[in-house]
């Protein structure tokens, strides 16, 4: 008679099939994620991104206005040097100003990048610094 | 005094070769007299760790702007605790603080275990030792606090998101954790060495794992509590990869403290504990990497920096050497004995640690899935939020009802009818409760009525795990109620540390729910007299306030707070203006009421200059439980910590018939 095997096994076996399982379901139904691009690399692609870049060049406007916070930026990596103006409204994070890198959702329309409201993220260049969405 | 510093970081990582090397060779040739000289190297590092770290406090308080870490990170202005603070503010002054817990964790482990595991012992330095060289050649050579400049006059100040008087203690929390994950990884790296695979090694470390996870749980609370009243967007978790950072080695060493207790009771689950502890360890170390190394883009704003590289080296092999190291010792690490039945206590220990590890993983993929995806397709792909949600519902909801299945199943097998007897009651009350719910209106998030309804039956079953041990031990011994509950814990501290525990776990799982599923959000933009309602609460734009503050200008909206037709008083929310940082941050205004949990969270999103305000007001409900767990989980945790006298004169026992003295 074969010996008895442990069930322990079984329960391993079953919960990494089970495992495997949900995440491909997850994987169909909400596709891989976000695309994380710089402004040179946005290249006429219309879908939402998520856009990372440094301002350049002073904001205008508000973000709680009629016509929304407007603002430039360009790679933060790299030697491309065309600008892309982002047009944003909602919460703008304390440290937000020109020089910084930024990190905001969105999608190209007509060449202005129109920013998902509340979704603009500051990081600060040189130091440990939660920044604004954190914990 | 800046060579004062350098020199006792060389010290330290002179002794640190030493005890590598020294105890190593001694452990390996059995030199008794040498393994001891290679214990006191590593205690002799932690004074010269100490030396080093002395020397950087003291030029971040007395302003000594001739270091550039103290110019960097602090100002004149900058109030006294902050200041100190700052030595943990930045890169440098974090990695010496690394060093300073984990040569302090490893003095205290040789010093409390030097005569009790002596043969393990003889092992575990030179692993302690390793990552202590690791973390010394870092300061010494690729990040050192104590670089030199001519002073200028003033510093450029502490980040002022930082300023606040959780930052003081959530970083060194988070490192005590963080760090005092090395201890039991030395533990069963030593005992495979020394080839001694018996539970001793998991004994001697229990109390450390404890200390570590505890200071990790409750490190993270506080950064969430920091981030829920300093960041100011109304939330307190975000899944960013530097959170997930501290989640990830916390939720292995839960799963690790949950199948240490199979090895001890019943010998199995050899192998997977010692990958547990491998998992913990290098969770915390990737942790690490992550925050260091800037390799994904976090919303927090870590520097990019050139440690990315030598962490990443040191963690491949760590993780390749001891699994090499596991491989090599499989055969002496067969189970004792078998799981006998799916229904059994140790079985839903085991599911747990399925789930557990599961979250885990999943969390794992979600933040290395950007870097992965670049390394493949040359393009960063984030995940989401709903990712993380997603999964936390799939894997959460059912560790949630294990917490109140599990302390009810019996050990080895459980019949049908102890468990109808067991569950009747538990299940009967988190059914009651559930209808009560639906009915009340929870229905309009499912996830948010199961997590209650879950809750529920946890809570019930925990209140009947008390109920019916302190009955038992009346009867058996007489006595008062008060004085049978007193004994019943004091005799079994770390089940029912555990329990209050699993408690605490489900007021954080009450407080998340509410906060998240049935909370409620206004913004608009107001001129002093004009209102705003949110929920049943019902908000006026009294005046604007600025006023000068030690290192700072606040400007503050006044905003008088009504609910249903009730004066509640008034929260302010505004700006700060740092002078010195030249940066402005946002200051929340919070009126917490304490007998339903709920929150009124003001955040003034824009102050114009002609006075008028933009708002946006959350009301958050239940929110406070979460705060309250972090208390009760303290609780807990110090009560399973709390030295035992019974528990020393059993282990005694064993050891002696092993012929091993006792201790931890």
């Amino acid at each position: 008679m074969a010996p008895k095997r442990s069930p322990a096994r079984l329960v391993i076996a079953l919960s990494v099939a089970a495992a495997l399982a949900v995440f491909l379901l997850y994987a169909s139904i909400a596709g891989g994620g976000t695309p994380m691009v710089q402004p040179s690399e946005l290249d006429g692609r219309t879908g939402l991104v998520t856009l990372a870049g440094h301002v350049v060049g002073a904001p205008t406007g508000d973000s709680y206005g009629a016509h929304g916070l407007r603002f430039q930026v360009r790679d933060i990596r790299g030697g491309a040097t065309e600008r892309l103006t982002v047009l944003y409204t909602g919460s703008v994070p304390d440290q937000f100003k020109r020089g910084r890198d930024i990190v905001v959702d969105g999608q190209l329309q007509s060449g202005t990048f129109v920013a998902v409201r509340d979704s603009l993220i500051t990081k600060c260049p040189s130091k440990y610094a939660p920044d604004k969405k954190s914990s | 005094m800046p060579e004062l510093g350098r020199a006792a970081l060389l010290v330290t990582l002179g002794l640190a070769v030493y005890a590598v090397v020294a105890g190593a060779y001694a452990a390996h040739m059995r030199r008794r007299r040498l393994a001891l000289s290679a214990q006191n190297a590593l205690i002799g590092a932690f004074g010269s760790t100490l030396v080093a770290s002395a020397v950087l406090l003291v030029a971040l308080v007395r302003n000594d702007f001739s270091f550039v870490y103290a110019a960097a990170h602090t100002s004149r202005a900058l109030p006294t605790g902050y200041t100190i603070s700052a030595f943990w503010g930045g890169q440098e002054g974090s990695l010496l603080l690394w060093l300073l817990v984990l040569t302090g964790y490893a003095a205290g482990a040789v010093l409390l275990n030097r005569r009790a595991a002596r043969d393990l012992i003889a092992w575990v330095v030179p692993v302690l030792g390793g990552i202590a060289l690791f973390f010394a050649f870092l300061v010494v050579a690729v990040a050192s606090p104590f670089a030199t400049q001519v002073a200028p006059l003033d510093g450029r100040g502490l980040n002022p998101s930082l300023q606040n008087p959780y930052m003081m203690v959530h970083p060194p929390l988070l490192y005590l954790g963080y760090v005092g994950l090395a201890v039991p990884f030395a533990f069963a790296m030593g005992a495979l060495l020394a080839r001694r695979t018996d539970e001793r090694w998991i004994v001697s470390t229990r109390r450390w794992t404890l200390v570590a996870w505890t200071a990790l749980g409750v490190g993270q609370l506080l950064g969430a509590h920091w981030a829920y009243e300093e960041v100011g967007w109304g939330g307190y978790y975000a899944w960013d990869p530097v959170e997930n950072a501290a989640l990830m080695p916390w939720l292995a060493a839960t799963a690790f403290l949950h199948s240490v207790m199979i090895q001890e009771k019943r010998g199995m689950l050899k192998v997977w504990n010692v990958l547990l502890v491998l998992l913990a360890f290098s969770l915390s170390l990737f942790g690490t990497f992550l925050t260091r190394s800037g390799i994904v883009s976090s919303i927090h704003s870590f520097t990019q920096s050139s440690i990315g590289p030598w962490f990443l080296a040191f963690i491949c092999l760590v993780v390749a050497g001891s699994l090499a190291l596991v491989f090599a010792r499989l055969p002496i690490l067969r189970a004792r004995s078998r799981l006998e039945s799916l229904v059994s206590r140790e079985a839903t220990f085991l599911y747990n640690n399925l789930l557990l590890v599961a979250l885990t993983l999943t969390i794992l993929w979600g933040v290395a899935y950007p870097i992965l995806h670049e390394a493949v397709y040359g393009e960063q792909r984030l995940v989401g939020q709903g990712y993380y949600n997603f999964f936390l519902r799939v894997f959460g909801l059912p560790l949630l009802l294990l917490m109140g299945l599990g302390p009810l199943v019996a050990w080895r097998r459980a019949s049908l009818r102890s468990l109808a007897l067991s569950f009747m009651w538990p299940f009967g009350a988190a059914f009651a409760i559930g209808l009560v719910l639906l009915g009340l209106g929870a229905g309009s998030s499912i996830p948010g009525l199961i997590a209650y309804t879950f809750s529920a039956f946890v809570l019930a079953s925990i209140a009947y795990e008390f109920a019916r041990g302190t009955r038992a031990r009346r009867s058996l011994a007489g006595g008062s109620w008060p004085r049978a509950f007193s004994d019943l814990v004091g005799r079994n501290r770390r089940r029912y540390g555990g329990y209050v525990v699993h408690a605490a776990i489900v007021l954080l799982a009450i407080g998340v729910a509410g906060s998240s599923a049935y909370d409620t959000v206004r913004e608009r933009q107001l001129a002093p007299g004009q209102r705003l309602e949110v929920g049943d609460y019902r908000l006026t734009y009294l005046r604007l306030d600025e006023r000068p503050a030690a290192n700072a200008t606040e400007v503050r909206a006044v905003v008088g707070v009504e609910r249903d037709g009730r004066d509640l008083g008034s929260v302010e929310a505004g700006k700060n203006a740092y002078t010195a940082e030249r940066q402005v941050s946002n200051e929340v205004g919070i009126r917490s009421d304490l007998v339903t949990g709920e929150d009124l969270f003001v955040i003034a999103e824009q102050v114009n200059p002609d006075g008028t305000v933009y708002l946006r007001v959350f009301v958050k409900p239940l929110v406070n439980l979460i705060w309250v767990a972090g208390f009760v989980f303290l609780l807990g945790a110090l009560i399973a910590l709390w030295p035992d006298a019974r528990e020393q004169r059993r282990l005694a026992v064993r050891y002696s018939r092993a012929g091993v003295p006792a201790g931890s």
